[in-house]
């Protein structure tokens, strides 16, 4: 840097800081008076719950999302062309509606009817399971276009040499195809999952108690307003900022070794 | 090896690579295919290899007839090797592991046999020294050279090599020709595709010009460079050595 950027960029942290800090302080200074922490700590059980289901529901999910991409990912590469097509128009449809369509009409009108007394019966909670579920095909649809972009990227001299050498077609795809494809989709892929944690905050419209619907709860019942919301923000960053930094560290080891 | 082909065709959309080709040899070593670009060498060395299945007609080699049966196919690409003008090698594994992983996963070697194994050939092509490095960090000429000595690993009946030189400069051209030289000078079976005219004369049996889908003439080096038999096959030979 020059000596007049140095300048400039000192500035600029100034201002920043002080735009920052006027702009809590009027926050604060609204609100700060009327939050009263102690009403948190008494929704303390209630929250530490739904962030914990959160979680479960998160990680299910993912499972799920990548069982259902590589599923996507196969049935649009499928030599049948029915196969094909059925998965193009799923993978648009999914892409082309909002994921708050997906969980009230798939929960509504689809899942519930069908599943809910049997997964009662069988003792699960069919709102998380079916929850799980959506979450999971509509992450999935994303990742399996990932995938699919990825997989089309290695170039046709690597199929060749790989069948050349008498590698079955699992074994393709296992030795040679997805080491060198997974890792340039990585960042999108991560991406993906940090995108599916804070996506599970919607599974409060069907009526799972997770974090944000918890929250929500806690936040109407007491009228909280900052002592809600803050740890609401900072719950969500606690699972999704661990995703974002393994992934960057994952990226790095991986230029390295290429 | 012995080669059987009659009127093979292979269609990529609407151009016919091949157009009802005919080769018919009881017994040769090496076999070198020269012609023009875009001639259907390239064509016909991934029907050979088993890469790829002819539209029509019939393709023996060495007795066994290639048909649309893709465990066949498999079976018959194992047994042999095969190299493409570049990118051979799987960029994500160092040299050595580029040719224990089919030694391993292939051909059921347990990890030390493939290693010795992957070792020794790559010591016979002195690469030893390269064995940890990634394809990116050797050169085209090294690169070229590993993929022969993983294509060699396995003790191919036939070594299928698609202008393995095409993409390298002078000097790693002589580097890969001298490999190549050697291994037919140890009894390896090969047929390749070049441009290479003085290098197809000096280390072929015979040589079949390929043009236009089809084999023109075939002939061994002597007889068909100093006295091309085709018109076609003699006006290509007057233009490349002109220079």
């Amino acid at each position: 840097m020059t000596r007049r950027q140095h300048i400039a960029n000192t500035l600029a942290a100034i201002l920043v800081i002080a735009g920052t800090a006027w702009l809590c302080g009027m926050i604060f200074g609204e609100l700060g008076k009327q939050s009263n922490w102690a009403k948190a700590w008494d929704y303390r059980e209630s929250l530490w719950r739904g962030w914990l289901h959160t979680l479960g529901i998160a990680f299910a999910a993912l499972v799920g999302s990548m069982v259902f991409g590589l599923l996507f990912l196969f049935g649009q590469r499928s030599p049948l062309p029915v196969v094909r097509c059925c998965c193009r128009a799923f993978l648009e449809f999914v892409r082309d509606t909002p994921l708050l369509v997906h969980l009230l009409f798939g929960y509504f009108v689809i899942f519930a009817p069908l599943l809910s007394r049997p997964l009662a019966e069988a003792g699960f909670e069919d709102k998380i399971v079916i929850g799980i579920v959506l979450l999971a095909l509509f992450e999935g649809a994303y990742l399996g276009e990932i995938l699919r972009g990825g997989v089309e990227s290695i170039p046709r001299t690597q199929w060749d040499s790989a069948r050349a050498v008498g590698f079955t077609p699992f074994q393709i795809y296992r030795y040679v195809i997805f080491p060198q494809a997974l890792r340039r989709v990585l960042p999108a892929i991560a991406g993906l999952f940090v995108s599916l944690i804070k996506d599970s905050s919607l599974l409060n419209v069907i009526g799972v108690s997770e974090y944000f619907y918890n929250t929500k709860n806690f936040i109407s019942r007491s009228y909280a307003g900052l002592e809600g919301y803050i740890p609401l923000a900072l719950g969500y960053l606690v699972l999704t900022l661990p995703v974002a930094w393994l992934s960057h560290w994952l990226e790095k080891r991986f230029r390295h070794e290429t | 090896m012995k080669l059987e082909i009659e009127r093979a065709t292979k269609l990529y959309g609407r151009t016919r690579a091949l157009d009802g080709l005919n080769l018919k040899i009881d017994s040769t070593r090496v076999l070198a295919l020269i012609g023009p670009s875009g001639g259907g060498k390239s064509t016909f060395l991934r029907l050979l290899g088993g890469l790829e299945i002819a539209d029509s007609g019939k393709i023996e080699v060495n007795g066994h007839q290639l048909e649309n049966d893709p465990t066949a196919l498999q079976a018959y690409r194992r047994r042999n090797g095969f190299l493409f003008q570049q990118f051979n090698l799987f960029p994500h594994l160092d040299a050595r592991s580029n040719i224990t992983l089919p030694l391993e996963k292939v051909h059921g070697h347990d990890a030390a046999k493939a290693r010795a194994k992957a070792d020794h050939v790559l010591d016979r092509f002195g690469l030893l020294e390269h064995a940890s490095k990634k394809p990116s960090q050797l050169s085209g000429g090294q690169q070229q050279r590993v993929g022969i000595a993983r294509a060699i690993a396995a003790s191919p009946e036939i070594l299928f090599l698609d202008e393995p030189t095409s993409a390298l400069d002078p000097e790693m051209t002589a580097e890969v020709l001298e490999l190549i030289q050697e291994l037919a000078d140890a009894g390896q079976d090969i047929i390749l595709s070049t441009h290479e005219m003085g290098f197809a004369r000096a280390v072929a049996n015979q040589v079949a010009f390929v043009a236009a889908g089809k084999i023109a003439e075939c002939a061994p080096p002597a007889i068909l460079f100093s006295n091309p038999s085709s018109p076609i096959c003699e006006r290509f030979l007057s233009r490349v050595m002109r220079y």
